[in-house]
């Protein structure tokens, strides 16, 4: 029974994304009467499976209850709960933002089996430790983030949905060439026994492991959205349902920095490969950093520029990851670097996306120009809006603020200096567009002088990302201490 | 000369760059599909080579099963990505009438 | 030159020449015809590999259900009326991007020094294969076959209209 303990919350997840589907059916048969009722009662079902899931591996802490499971496959430590929680977290905000959002969709009980069932596989994402069950688990998580893209299904979000699984199968089989390598050079797909053997091999088959290494960071940088493999990123993020994109930015990219974390750090750790990679990392990082920041400069629609701005976002994670390459305090430094940062973004970013889907939908553009004079029809959502993008920025008292001074804590510590004097540099930039939102918001003429009122669970889900990102940012020492030990599993 | 490995590998990676090149180069959404599955295919055929010649010659037969057994979940998951890939290009079509990748310009690159 | 030269550098040549075919034909239905020889020519692959269940696999799954799919969604969407399986304006990114992951791979495999035939072949037994499947990969099966169940409600999903609200 250790197995499906330890398996607990991804089965949870699976389980309830089953039972709102045959729940639904029984609102079918039940007939017009029940109609009312049927969307609230879909979305608390899909809080319950998240909540379930979040107190099953609080569970799984409190008892101890940790190690593989499934002979190997699967390894749950401090790095894979860790995770747990932030994709359950992530899917709970997501649904209830969602469940104004689908006011007038026929597909509810779908939309929420889709969400649970791509949250699961990122769990596994993070907790397995084979090269089969990563696979598997990153097409569960992709093929069901497909469908979500398109789940409008109007002209947009379509053709959105049709591009990012194009561009997602690309990266799959890129990837997978690479894992085909690595088994090719080690003989396993278990990510341990690839550790052990490519740090024993004696060079002969040195090329071979950096080209695989090369097609698993081209292949995992799509998910990742970093430079040069985000080419789908804005028009995903603008064709797609913004819970979706909210989803997208957090979920998934944390989903690609989990499973990097895994492959790069268990399989590829040895020292005379995690030099190269750090390497590849470092001037990703000064790229995407850059490049998203830049772009997002001109950008006129919100949705398209906080695309771009996850992108830079992206730049400023990977710093933490080139930085693991030296030695082994950094190691513990630059990972949880990465896994602290990857817990204040979530807060941030899908705040800001909340803000997002309540103002644009009522003012019916997603236009940064249309947000004149917010501040006067809603003084409370532009105001979490603002404290979200100053999150982003980097400002203190918010979450950001600690997250950038930790990652270019470590670039320093591990003599990449130059990375972090290009990561300020980045933040100034930055600041420029996220706080030209803010100043239209709050100094622009409003076009006209109706209010806008959020929704009763889209206002819940502003509120509980715009408190959690100011109570990191206020106490930030649980989820440091949370992403040390997390980090600790690779020490 | 017998045919070893690196023979396989090479026709692999031919394999692989031909459908990489049509699936990024094509604009018709049913070219870049078959641009992937060849790229899958090339996988497929990287893995079960690996497979045949195995790296140690102490590995035990479950272990050269691995290759296999990756390929069947490779060959299981495409397909199912490609039954998803169809019903978007209906949609897309139905809402568009064309399915060219580049003429959806609605959504710029 | 052994039987297997000769059949290896024939069905190499076929895969190759039939990939090529996908490419440059104009006609998009006659692309999916050379995908069906290209993929065919992998099954040979295969079985020369000695991996005769998957040969068996391929030629049913690629031969037979996605090519006869892709084929359907040209009917469907009539995409055979328009000539234009022609290369895109990208072109000259995508010859560079596949000429440099084939220059990479190629030194990859060629620098690297790799195991030679280690020991006598056998053909992989289908039993053994069976009970590795359920036995050490059974939790990729189960998740696979979510997959296969997400891909289900979302080709429902995207196919039936928002009618009969």
């Amino acid at each position: 029974m250790d197995s499906v303990n330890r398996f607990g919350p991804e089965l949870i997840l699976l389980a309830m994304a089953a039972v709102i589907i045959l729940a639904d059916i029984g609102w079918a048969l039940a007939g017009t009467g029940a109609e009312r009722m049927r969307r609230p009662a879909l979305g608390a079902l899909a809080l319950t499976g998240t909540a379930a899931s979040i107190i099953w591996s609080a569970l799984l802490i409190a008892f101890d209850e940790q190690g593989e499971a499934f002979s190997g496959m699967i390894r749950v430590d401090d790095f894979a709960l860790f995770f747990n929680f932030l994709f359950a977290g992530t899917a709970a905000i997501v649904i209830l933002a969602s469940i104004d959002f689908l006011r007038r969709n026929r597909f509810v009980a779908e939309y929420y089996a889709l969400i649970l069932a791509s949250t699961a596989g990122m769990m596994l994402l993070a907790s397995t430790i084979d090269l089969i069950a990563i696979f598997v688990a990153l097409e569960l998580t992709g093929i069901s983030l497909y469908i979500l893209v398109a789940f409008m299904k109007d002209g947009r979000s379509s053709e959105a949905g049709l591009k990012y699984l194009l561009l997602g199968a690309i990266s799959s089989a890129v990837a997978l060439y690479g894992m085909a390598y690595l088994f090719g050079i080690t003989g396993s797909t278990s990510l341990d026994e690839i550790g052990l053997v490519v740090s024993e091999a004696n060079g002969e088959t040195r090329s071979a492991l950096v080209l695989a290494m090369v097609f698993l960071i081209a292949g995992f940088g799509f998910k990742m959205a970093i430079v040069p493999f985000q080419m789908w990123v804005p028009d995903v993020y603008e064709g797609a349902p913004t819970p979706v994109t909210a989803f997208l930015s957090v979920g998934s990219k944390a989903a690609g920095f989990a499973v990097v974390m895994r492959i790069f750090l268990t399989a590829l750790g040895d020292g005379s490969i995690s030099s190269d990679w750090a390497t590849v990392f470092a001037i990703l990082a000064a790229i995407s950093m850059s490049l998203g920041n830049i772009t997002a400069l001109v950008q006129g629609n919100i949705k398209r520029m906080l695309g771009y701005s996850s992108i830079a976002q992206a730049g400023t994670f990977l710093i933490g990851l080139a930085v693991v390459a030296a030695a082994d305090p950094q190691l513990l430094l630059g990972t949880s670097a990465v896994l602290f940062f990857l817990g204040t973004y979530a807060f941030t970013n899908l705040g800001a996306f909340i803000a997002v889907i309540a103002i644009s939908s009522k003012i019916g553009s997603d236009q940064i120009a249309d947000y004149a004079g917010v501040a006067k029809r809603s003084p409370l959502l532009a105001l979490g809006l603002t404290i979200c993008l100053l999150s982003l920025t980097g400002i203190p008292p918010t979450a950001g603020f600690i997250a950038k001074v930790y990652v270019f804590n470590a670039a320093v510590q591990a003599d990449l200096v130059w990375l972090a004097i290009v990561g300020v540099l980045n933040s100034v930039v930055a600041a420029y567009y996220y706080l030209r939102v803010v100043l239209n918001m709050y100094t622009a003429e409003p076009a006209s002088e109706e209010s806008i009122q959020p929704g009763y669970y889209l206002g819940l889900a502003m509120v509980v990302a715009v408190v959690g990102l100011l109570v990191i940012g206020i106490f930030p020492s649980p989820l440091l201490e949370a992403s040390e030990a997390a980090a600790r599993v690779f020490g | 000369m017998a045919i070893e490995l690196e023979h396989y590998l090479i026709l692999g990676a031919l394999l692989f760059s031909i459908g990489l090149y049509m699936a990024l180069a094509k604009r018709n959404f049913v070219g870049v599909l078959m641009g992937i599955e060849m790229m899958f295919n090339a996988v497929n055929l990287t893995f079960i080579a690996f497979s045949r010649f195995p790296r140690f010659a102490d590995m035990t037969d479950a272990e050269r099963l691995s290759g296999h057994v990756f390929v069947i979940f490779v060959i299981t998951v495409a397909a199912a990505e490609a039954a998803v890939a169809l019903a978007l290009a209906m949609l897309v079509y139905r809402n568009r009438e064309t399915i060219d990748v580049d003429r959806m310009d609605l959504l710029k690159w | 030159m052994s039987y297997e030269e000769v059949i290896f550098y024939f069905v190499a040549a076929v895969t190759v020449l039939g990939a090529l075919g996908v490419v440059l034909t104009r006609n998009v239905v006659h692309s999916a015809l050379f995908l069906i020889l290209a993929l065919l020519a992998v099954a040979g692959v295969f079985i020369l590999l000695s991996a005769e269940f998957l040969a068996i696999v391929q030629i049913l799954i690629y031969g037979g259900a996605v090519t006869i799919l892709i084929l359907f969604v040209m009917m469907l969407t009539r995409v055979r009326d328009m000539p234009q399986a022609l290369d895109g304006p990208q072109r000259p990114f995508a010859a560079l991007a596949a000429g440099a992951f084939l220059v990479l791979s190629v030194l990859a495999a060629l620098s690297s020094d790799w195991p030679g035939e280690t020991r006598e072949i056998t053909v992989v037994p289908f039993r053994e294969m069976g009970e590795a499947l359920f036995r050490d990969w059974a939790v990729p099966f189960e998740v696979a076959s979510l997959v296969l169940l997400v891909a289900l409600i979302g080709a429902i999903v995207l196919a039936r209209g928002e009618e009969g609200e």
